[in-house]
């Protein structure tokens, strides 16, 4: 069996190909856009001598596509775009999707699909406080008024949803929820976000969906191996959550203290309101960041849950306990060196 | 009110800011958008909530019938749009550099005039407010006679177009003749062919790549960051400075006169005039400072009062661009900007790169 990992240098991406190695006898191609965060690759292509090939090219390009697409049996597609400008992130994200597709469906093998998605894809606006985040939750329905990661994400998804209704693509989609553990920024946009220096906790008691990069990465594997690739979803959570005025408080406990404040949701409703009221008055002076549909879909208390996942034989390894110590040992040590 | 049908070709990173803009204009109406690659069309006409999108130009004009096309694809693509656009009964709007050379620019300014239609290009830096406000000076005779002007111009390679640029061998600005250089030094031209009017002036060029740069092993490698540039008319002299390793990344111009210094900020948007010590000795250069603190302190609340009006949007040279060249349209007022001046750059543009180039042979 040989399989793709798109993204292969990126922060899921070089622990997916890390699983691989130890809970498969899969050979892996690894395709990489840079040479960024590479040596992880290196390294494990070094241990593991004729396992791990490395293709370094871009998805934009059609003719990279066809390498890359060559001979595989099944494509782990993880790259996206997590930042940059609007246009930047549509190229990197659904046009490279398309390109990499169009090379899959023009080769002959019967090549499967295991496509990252994300938890911003779901219309959570409307829902009331405390629904269960599942995979029957409906998918955005105003993706546009989503942020443009949100938005990206989506369109990338409906893309891979294309081929696999037009072109019968063997498909199954994860949809992970914060993806955290060394090697990972900070906190997470769900918690809050640093104004001029001063942390806005925006989730406070809300659950945080989070998902440590190994159990994630474990997802990943077990889904190549036990779903049926019709359009199978599986969203990728932890057990035993933590809120984010926890997650803040064991930050604040093990890294670094800063300084914050709480902002009740109907605070944040409240602002958002002001700023969208002001983006239209002043006709865009300032960007809309916060509006009343982006606040609710981000910042208003959910619950989630993992059964469909585990029903195929997924369980997290590591604990969120375990993995936040880890998360947040990394977190101290990657600022001391930056003060170094 | 008569509302032109605005059409717009090239879904890249500018596209945004051309249809942010052009759906604030009252008497515009943008009908459809085009790029090669149907997805990118598509995620504008979504995001901007714009009636039709197409890969197609021909068919686009064919069924969107605009009286406008915004150019806004790599350069190389420009002649033969802008050929195809004009054939349709279409004005254009062209985003810089006008085309690949000097020759390219004269073909297709020759086509839109004979065609008698109107063109501009995208030199939006020189109607963003503080432009504006350093032209009113200049007016009311604060500088005196031009002497010399001093252009800087910083660039970040670590912004989203920039990383765009060094992430893959592909990209277009790769295989422009002044590469990096000629995508942007438009801005940093269009302030010192201002004042400086002669049609070939004397232009010297340095370029060289800084150590910053990574080695790729590819044509990036070619990639040059560092230009210097003096230019010398028969009246007035100039510095050019384009720089991507000065941190912060500033843009500004010092007019130097004969009655006065204008520094023009573009960042920070504050215009200010350096006017010489009034006052003799140590009082002098004592109350200089003071008189430097009080230009910033005035033009910085002139800036807080446009944004209490809400005329401090980041394109607002863009909108105001956009605008007088749909005026000059349906009033037949002239260009916002001359096809002579466009001319005189891209003639600057090509003697800069053929000096670089022959020194690096």
């Amino acid at each position: 069996m040989k399989v793709l990992v798109t993204g292969a240098n990126g922060f899921l991406g070089s622990k997916l190909v890390e699983k691989l190695l130890s809970l498969t006898d899969y050979e892996i191609r690894c395709f990489v856009r840079s040479d960024q965060n590479l040596h992880k690759i290196i390294e494990l292509s070094k241990e593991n001598e004729g396992r791990v090939e490395i293709i370094r090219g871009s998805l934009l390009n059609p003719s990279d596509c066809l390498l890359a697409a060559d001979g595989i049996d099944i494509v782990f597609h993880l790259a996206a775009a997590t930042s940059g400008a609007p246009a930047e992130m549509f190229l990197n994200s659904s046009v490279a999707t398309d390109r990499l597709m169009s090379a899959v469906i023009s080769s002959d093998t019967n090549t499967r699909i295991v496509f990252c998605s994300s938890f911003s894809v779901y219309g959570t606006s409307t829902l009331p406080v405390g629904a269960m985040i599942n995979e029957q939750t409906p998918l955005e329905e105003n993706p546009t008024a989503r942020d443009i990661y949100a938005l990206t994400k989506y369109h990338q998804e409906q893309i891979m949803l294309k081929y696999h209704r037009e072109k019968k693509l063997p498909l199954t989609i994860l949809r992970p929820g914060v993806i955290y553990g060394p090697g990972s920024s900070g906190i997470s946009g769900r918690v809050g976000i640093n104004l001029f220096g001063l942390f806005l906790l925006m989730g406070n008691h809300n659950l945080l969906p989070l998902t440590y990069v190994d159990n994630c990465a474990e997802a990943f594997v077990i889904a190549s191996q036990k779903s049926t690739f019709q359009n199978d979803i599986y969203n990728v959570v932890d057990d035993n959550l933590v809120t984010c005025k926890e997650f803040l408080h064991l930050y604040r406990k093990n890294v670094k203290k800063i300084h914050y404040i709480p902002l009740h949701y109907s605070i944040i409703l409240i602002l958002s309101f002001l700023c969208e009221k002001y983006y239209a008055y002043s006709n865009g002076q300032l960007p809309d960041i916060f509006t009343r549909y982006k606040s609710s879909s981000i910042w208003r208390n959910r619950n989630y849950t993992n059964n469909k996942l585990k029903s195929i034989g997924w369980k997290p390894g590591i604990s969120t306990g375990e993995g936040l110590t880890s998360h947040f040992s990394y977190l101290k040590m990657a600022g001391r060196q930056d003060r170094m | 009110m008569m509302k032109l049908k605005i059409a717009l070709v090239g879904c890249g990173q500018i596209a945004d800011g051309h249809a942010g803009e052009i759906k604030k204009i009252a008497n515009a109406e943008l009908v459809g958008v085009c790029d090669i690659e149907p997805i990118m069309a598509e995620q504008l006409a979504m995001r901007f909530n714009i009636p039709a999108y197409f890969s197609n130009f021909s068919e686009m004009l064919n069924r969107c019938r605009p009286d406008v096309v915004h150019i806004c694809t790599p350069p190389a693509s420009h002649l033969p749009l802008v050929k195809e656009a004009v054939t349709a009964g279409c004005h254009v709007y062209v985003e810089k550099p006008l085309a690949m050379d000097y020759d390219q620019c004269l073909a297709l300014v020759d086509l839109v005039l004979s065609s008698n239609r109107k063109i501009t290009i995208g030199h939006n830096s020189e109607f963003d407010p503080p432009s504006l406000d350093m032209r009113k000076l200049v007016e009311k005779g604060v500088l005196g006679d031009p002497v010399h002007i001093e252009s800087w111009f910083g660039y970040s390679l670590a912004g989203p177009f920039g990383k765009a640029i060094l992430s893959s061998p592909d990209h277009w600005v790769h295989r422009l003749p002044g590469k990096l250089f000629q995508n942007n030094i438009n801005h940093l031209l269009n302030k010192i062919t201002e004042f400086v009017k002669d049609e070939r002036p004397y232009v010297h060029a340095t370029a060289w790549k800084s150590y910053f740069l990574p080695k790729y092993g590819d044509i990036r490698d070619d990639l040059f960051d560092e230009l210097r540039i003096t230019i010398k008319g028969k009246d007035v002299s100039a510095y050019g400075t384009f720089t991507s390793n000065v941190k912060p990344v500033a843009q500004f111009t010092k007019l130097y006169g004969t009655k006065g210094i204008i520094e023009v900020d573009y960042n920070s948007r504050v215009v200010t005039v350096e006017p010489g010590a009034g006052l003799p000795s140590a009082i002098g250069r004592l109350v200089s400072g003071f008189s430097r603190s009080k230009a910033y302190a005035k033009s910085s609340f002139q800036n807080l009062w446009r944004f209490m009006k809400n005329e401090y949007h980041y394109f607002a040279g863009l909108n105001y661009l956009i605008t007088r060249f749909y005026e000059s349209i349906l009033q037949d007022k002239p260009l916002p900007i001359s096809t002579t001046d466009m001319l005189r750059i891209s003639w600057i543009m090509d003697e800069i790169f053929r000096q670089i180039n022959n020194n690096k042979e």
